[in-house]
């Protein structure tokens, strides 16, 4: 259905970003927050009432804004679409993103950047339903790179601080490696199919290794923007940023840009079953190398930081199984726990003015009931336990790929049940994964919050104000009402909440597989595992953690010193690419710089031609001696040129 | 032998100006003593006025209206007399500069220098 008012989503925001940057800095305090909340606070309501709309008459809205370019065949619209998928992510990225705002209000109150933050936050927002609404990958890459830009700009918001800054910077160069490949992707889309727009491409019937080629240079910038192996390294480093946008920008939504890419182009990426086996493989490594590198982090926010990492990795297998709806629902419940834990976190840094070493804390749970609270129940959701959010998510992520039938050879395409072992391999190295998670989350927990208080002495552990706190208990409240959206239709057949599920918000908007749907499978059995790991994990790690604090660290690794080293020093990742790619870059860099720059364009440009004008002068200005005598002879020598011209030879 | 002398008259006295002017004006620009220098301009000025002589004597063209038998003579006495007059100027000037600078070496005033 063709509507006028699509654009208002993301244009509010926009605006709000303009009036906080440009006047922010000599209007009153007040009205910086009432701009930017309200902005925020009107795209959501407008997106409600959108989602409520949506139904059989109108299964999605389309409005037509502007036409942004043509040339030849290629017309690009600044065109948006609001389905059911659209839409979900547009209520997660404006409601999650509403409550960041107020909690900002409270944790950004006494910096005085905070009308340049409340901009940057805004514009972010506004980036992000560009990129969510887009109806086209233009349009997309557009809100990709907004995203993109104002993710540099918030993890560098302390910019003085040259690490921080160093931070920003590394984190917009491994996202451009990955925009690279996004921008390959449009590339060949648009050579074969002649448009860019999702209906378009998704209708379109492409060659296997066309399709191949092009998800496969798509998955490159979800890589790069959803933190998947190769290319995670720079999230670790953003949790430079202030820590509601860490919330924001690299748990809650920038970060699923990529799942949400890849689940919107689901028939782009279902007709190249190679590539599904990729990405399948892609997201479970991720999930276990991050859950690894959370085991033994000491900064609470790193240990959030490798957790999204490691979920994300959760969403991508997902896409990679076939199950788009599980890892946009993984998606989903993720960023109200996760957005919930990095604002737990905020609370517990902003309590203790600014300490973000777990080492330094323990016993908060006297100071800070409230986040504490809130704190454990993300917690719980996280690791994957009944009755939180978390459970039905991921174990429909396991259980999907179980069973799937999706996965093909990169170059024959689907004729068969191929590689039938992938789907178990992902199963068993994601529960393994789900252990692990559970058991970093509980560490975490408890250091924090449990035992004695390890700080020093002249630090007092403060709850934060109510404007904090208030958000943290409706993140954790939707944390767990979470749950009845991921409940099995089986069980709410018949009832008033199966109009309430996940599975109903987004039917019909993937693409089933090729191999077909995964046969039939009873959830019991996984969702029996999925407990026990999940249980299983907190024991063990209250057995380590709980009495003995840090303690518990020596103990796990008391005989393996080395492997507990190599993952508190992220096994290496960031030494081997130093060493892979900076150093040769470095080198690279500095060879041209002294060929090309110093001894080229300096050497024969900007010093070369003054220096020969220089030496055309310094010959010229013989003739010019001053002796009197040398200009008669020149004079001479010409008259006698001139008459022997003349006379003898004319 | 009359006829030789008969046939090229003109060309002696214009041959012998220009190896006159050719060694006034070397001395002009080779001899660094500016007395010199002056005497070598005068000796250009004369062989100018042998050229003009030879000239009047055996005209280009016979008869022209332009010119009678006298012009040429005429220019030289402007040409002595002007040259009596620069030879004073100059001389003056050296005068003046060998009170300034001691020297009378042309290449030593190179003040023209840019």
């Amino acid at each position: 259905m063709e509507v006028t008012w699509l654009h208002l989503i993301p244009l509010l925001p926009l605006v709000g970003a303009a009036i906080c940057g440009l006047v922010g800095k000599w209007i009153p305090k007040s009205w910086v927050y009432a701009v930017a909340l309200a902005s925020v606070l009107l795209s959501f309501l407008i997106g409600l009432r959108a989602f409520i709309g949506l139904g059989e008459q109108a299964p999605l809205f389309h409005e037509l804004w502007f036409n942004w370019f043509s040339a030849g065949s290629l017309h690009v619209d600044m065109a948006f679409m609001f389905d059911r998928l659209s839409g979900a992510l547009t209520l997660v990225v404006t409601g999650v993103g509403f409550l960041i705002h107020v909690y900002s209000v409270g944790y950004m109150e006494e910096d005085p950047g905070y009308w340049r933050y409340f901009s940057y936050l805004n514009l972010f927002i506004a980036a992000m339903l560009t990129l969510v609404l887009g109806d086209n990958l233009v349009a997309m890459f557009v809100g990709w790179e907004g995203v993109g830009l104002c993710s540099y700009l918030l993890i560098g918001f302390w910019f003085t601080d040259e690490e921080k800054a160093y931070a920003g910077r590394k984190a917009f160069v491994v996202n451009r490696i990955g925009d690279f490949g996004f921008l390959i992707g449009i590339f060949i889309l648009f050579n074969q199919v002649g448009a860019v727009g999702f209906a378009q491409i998704n209708s379109a019937a492409l060659p296997l290794d066309v399709a191949s080629m092009a998800a496969l240079c798509l998955f490159v910038g979800a890589t790069g923007k959803s933190a998947q192996l190769p290319l995670y390294i720079w999230l670790p480093d953003a949790m430079a940023g202030p820590t509601p946008v860490s919330a924001l920008i690299h748990a809650a939504t920038m970060v699923t840009a990529g799942v949400y890419m890849v689940a919107r182009l689901s028939h782009l990426y279902v007709s190249a079953p190679g590539v599904m086996a990729v990405v399948a493989v892609v997201g479970v490594l991720t999930a276990l190398f991050a859950a690894c590198l959370a085991l033994v982090q000491r900064d609470i926010k790193r240990v959030l930081a490798f957790s999204t990492c490691s979920q994300l990795g959760y969403m991508v297998a997902a896409l990679g199984a076939g199950s788009a709806f599980a890892g946009f629902f993984h998606l989903g419940t993720h960023a109200f726990f996760k957005a919930c834990l990095f604002l737990g976190s905020g609370a517990v840094i902003h309590g203790l003015h600014g300490e973000q070493d777990i080492q330094k804390m323990g016993g908060l749970r006297k100071y800070m009931p409230s986040t504490r609270t809130t704190f454990m129940i993300a917690t719980i959701a996280i690791t994957g336990v009944l009755p939180l959010s978390g459970f039905f998510s991921k174990d429909e992520i396991l259980g999907q790929a179980l069973h799937t039938r999706a996965f093909g050879f990169l170059t024959l395409g689907y004729s068969g049940p191929h590689l039938a072992f992938l789907g178990p391999l992902i199963y068993a190295v994601g529960s393994f994964t789900a252990l692990l998670t559970s058991f970093y989350m509980w560490r975490c927990y408890f250091l924090t919050f449990s035992g004695e208080y390890r700080g020093p002495e002249n630090v007092h552990p403060h709850e934060s104000p109510s404007v904090m706190t208030v958000p943290l208990w409706i993140l954790a409240a939707l944390s767990v009402v979470g749950l009845v959206l991921g409940l099995p239709q089986a069980w709410v057949h018949g009832t008033w909440l199966q109009n309430w599920t996940w599975e109903h918000f987004t039917e019909g908007v993937f693409s089933r597989p090729r191999g077909g749907p995964p046969e039939e499978f009873s959830p019991y059995l996984g969702y029996g595992i999925a407990l026990i790991v999940g249980w299983g994990g907190w024991a063990s790690s209250r057995a380590l953690y709980y009495k003995r604090g840090l303690a518990g660290d020596e103990l796990l690794t008391a005989r393996i010193h080395a492997v507990r080293r190599a993952l508190a020093n992220k096994l290496y990742v960031d030494e081997l690419y130093d060493f892979i790619v900076v150093r040769p870059l470095w080198a690279l860099a500095r060879g041209l710089f002294r060929l090309v720059d110093a001894t080229i364009i300096d050497g024969i440009f900007v010093n070369g031609i003054p220096a020969l004008i220089a030496w055309v002068g310094a010959m010229a200005r013989r003739f010019q001696n001053g002796d009197v005598q040398r200009y008669l002879a020149v004079t001479a020598l010409g008259v006698a040129a001139l008459l022997y011209v003349f006379l003898v030879r004319g | 032998m009359e006829e030789f002398f008969h046939a090229h008259q003109a060309q002696h006295y214009l041959v012998l100006g220009a190896m006159l002017f050719a060694l006034g004006a070397a001395g002009v620009v080779l001899r660094r003593n500016a007395i010199i220098v002056l005497m070598s301009i005068e000796l250009m000025l004369n062989a100018v006025n042998l050229t003009f002589l030879a000239f009047s004597r055996f005209p280009l063209v016979p008869d022209s209206p332009m010119g009678s038998f006298l012009s040429g003579h005429a220019a030289v006495f402007f040409v002595i007399a002007t040259a009596a007059a620069e030879a004073s100027v100059g001389l003056a000037i050296i005068i003046a500069v060998f009170r300034s600078r001691t020297s009378i070496n042309v290449d030593e005033f190179d003040t023209l220098k840019l």
